[in-house]
């Protein structure tokens, strides 16, 4: 099922990094009109405990205005570069930055509006597939004291390999935990996992 | 007795090609006004006009512009109907400082400081259309459109009305402009018996699918205008001529009607008819460049100048008592308030009134400001701040 854009801005907190200057206007002018509120920091200088206050961030490539920037804070955050200079060692630090779309200088009205709903959407794209691979890295991390539990049940209780992983699969099931922790439990280790929830107290 | 500041304009409306129809009476419009205010001893302005006709050709828009602009060396043009056409010269008009003033309803998703939009936006038109239509016809919708822009953007927003309310779309599809192919689709539609058809068909597709529609209908025992009704945000007084035998009976959602009683309207009629008469009656987007050339000789005579700048700012807030009603341009994104309204079109190229908003809608091109109802009708007009 394709998942439906973000294409209301309305309320998000914009910062931008720039020098004053006509684009900047424009870019004040036209977020504005999008329904953002902008918060203009003049580069290099970032305002102070601005970092948690604002949803997307617009910085001027061409200035240098990013080396303020604190790369931890801004990875959290869609990142729009305001491209001038094409040169390679500019744009490398766009790279660097991970900016998830761009607005090429001039800055016009036209273009503003594609290149935030881009970093939107991207950003959380980004966002969720890496919540999907610390998932992945946890499981994976799993992987070896759930085969070690599988083994001890097909020697202690005589199961089959399937058969002592399906129940396994099932009792952490029932318990509402995951199935690394419930291997944990089998193999005596970690805490216990709690008493089994009935199959009719599931939620729907 | 104030001396009258020479207006020179340019005028950018195709005189042939496949939407001739629309924009001969958009350009009707503008020199309407045009000889209402030179005509006037009273008036701040005189306008000279010069005109190009880029005869429905893209590349004739961008020819147009420049002659307009850098030869002729203007600095206010009206016209343009297609948003491919506007989205074409507008850099030319960025780089010339110059304004274009867009007398059609559009799309949205633009907020040029180049362009005042005399024409509805999508919160004045598609969203009121939608809740009409679920409101009083149901749930079940099948969308047909000539394959751009328009139909995309219309369809986008009705199909996530339709859905937030719980119904379902029959059907969706788009044809190339000019197509009139039309009978398989007409049968299928027929077949699945909507609620009712959106239509984004332009032109001669358009009116092809209107007539195999009734057509089609009545064949199957339909009473298509009341069980089936077709709607859009297009059809107007230019094209009911062109329709023929099934031209009544279909909806429109349009902030202007030639049926609406005001004097300003009878005023406009009275100009129109033995002038241009034989267009039809007057229409929306002939009064969108109607209300375009007033609101720009307005905004001249408040800057005292014909410059970019100061027009442009002139223009923010100003408003317009226009044959539809007071016409306001928002400060913010330069398009204008006005009243949404529905019409069914009758056999004499007209429409009668059937809703009409009880006050002007704020210009909402991003749909930013429109919010879910509490209803299920689809998102609503009513505002924040």
């Amino acid at each position: 099922m394709s998942r439906s854009i973000l294409k209301n801005f309305r309320g998000l907190r914009a910062l931008v990094i720039m020098a004053p200057d006509a684009g900047r206007d424009t870019l004040e002018r036209t977020l504005g009109k999008l329904g953002l509120e902008v918060i203009i920091a003049e580069s290099p200088a970032l305002p102070t405990d601005s970092t948690d206050i604002f949803d997307v961030v617009l910085f001027d490539a061409d200035d240098g205005a990013d080396t303020c920037m604190d790369a931890h804070v801004m990875r959290e955050r869609p990142l729009i570069a305001i491209i001038g200079s094409e040169a390679p060692s500019r744009l490398a630090r766009v790279i660097r930055h991970r900016a998830a779309s761009h607005i090429l200088k001039p800055v016009r009205s036209a273009g503003i509006f594609t290149a935030l709903l881009l970093a939107v959407n991207e950003h959380a794209a980004r966002m969720r597939h890496e919540q999907e691979m610390l998932a992945l890295r946890r499981r994976l991390a799993g992987r070896r004291v759930v085969m070690k539990a599988v083994l001890q049940l097909m020697t202690l209780c005589g199961l089959s390999e399937e058969d002592a992983y399906e129940w396994l699969r099932r009792e952490a099931m029932e318990r509402r935990i995951p199935m690394e922790d419930m291997a944990r439990h089998a193999l005596g280790d970690g805490p216990h996992p709690g008493p089994q929830k009935t199959r009719a107290s599931r939620p729907e | 007795m104030m001396r009258r500041l020479d207006l020179s304009i340019g005028l950018l409306f195709s005189q042939s090609g496949s939407y001739q129809a629309v924009s001969m009476a958009m350009r009707a419009g503008a020199i309407l006004a045009i000889e209402e205010i030179n005509a006037d001893k009273d008036a701040p302005v005189f306008i000279k006009p010069a005109e190009v006709d880029p005869a429905g050709d893209l590349a004739g828009y961008v020819e147009g512009a420049r002659t307009l602009l850098q030869d002729q060396s203007l600095r206010h043009v009206i016209g343009c109907y297609t948003s491919s056409s506007r989205k074409e010269v507008l850099p030319l008009f960025e780089k010339s400082d110059a304004m274009l003033w867009y007398p059609s309803h559009y799309e949205g998703f633009e907020t040029s400081e180049n362009i005042v939009y005399s024409g509805a936006a999508p919160s004045q038109h598609i969203i009121p259309l939608s809740r009409h239509l679920l409101k009083n016809f149901g749930v079940r919708g099948w969308m047909v459109g000539s394959n751009y822009i328009w139909a995309w953007e219309n369809n986008r927003i009705l199909r996530d009305a339709i859905n937030a309310a719980g119904g379902s779309v029959l059907g969706e599809r788009y044809f190339p402009v000019g197509e009139t192919d039309l009978a398989d689709i007409v049968r299928q539609i027929v077949a699945d018996r909507p609620d009712f058809v959106f239509t984004t068909l332009i032109g001669q597709s358009g009116f092809v699918f209107l007539n195999m529609l009734r057509a089609a209908a009545s064949a199957a025992g339909i009473d298509q205008p009341r069980e089936m009704p077709a709607a859009s945000c297009s059809l107007s007084e230019a094209e009911l001529p062109l329709i023929g035998d099934a031209a009544s009976g279909h909806l429109s959602s349009s902030v202007y009607f030639s049926t609406i009683s005001s004097p300003e309207n009878r005023k406009f009629a009275a100009l129109w008819t033995p002038r241009f008469g034989h267009l039809g009656q007057p229409s929306a987007d002939a009064e969108a460049a109607y209300v375009a050339v007033h609101l720009l000789a307005r905004a001249v005579a408040r800057a005292g100048s014909d410059g970019f700048e100061e027009v442009r700012e002139a223009v923010r807030g100003l408003t317009f008592n226009a044959p539809q009603g007071r016409v306001t341009v928002d400060p913010d994104n330069l398009h204008c308030w006005m009243r949404p309204r529905i019409g069914r079109s009758r056999t004499d190229g007209a429409f009668d009134i059937l809703m009409e908003h009880p006050v002007a809608v704020r210009p909402d091109p991003y749909l930013i400001w429109v919010n879910e109802a509490d209803d299920k009708y689809g998102p609503d007009l009513r505002l924040i701040k």
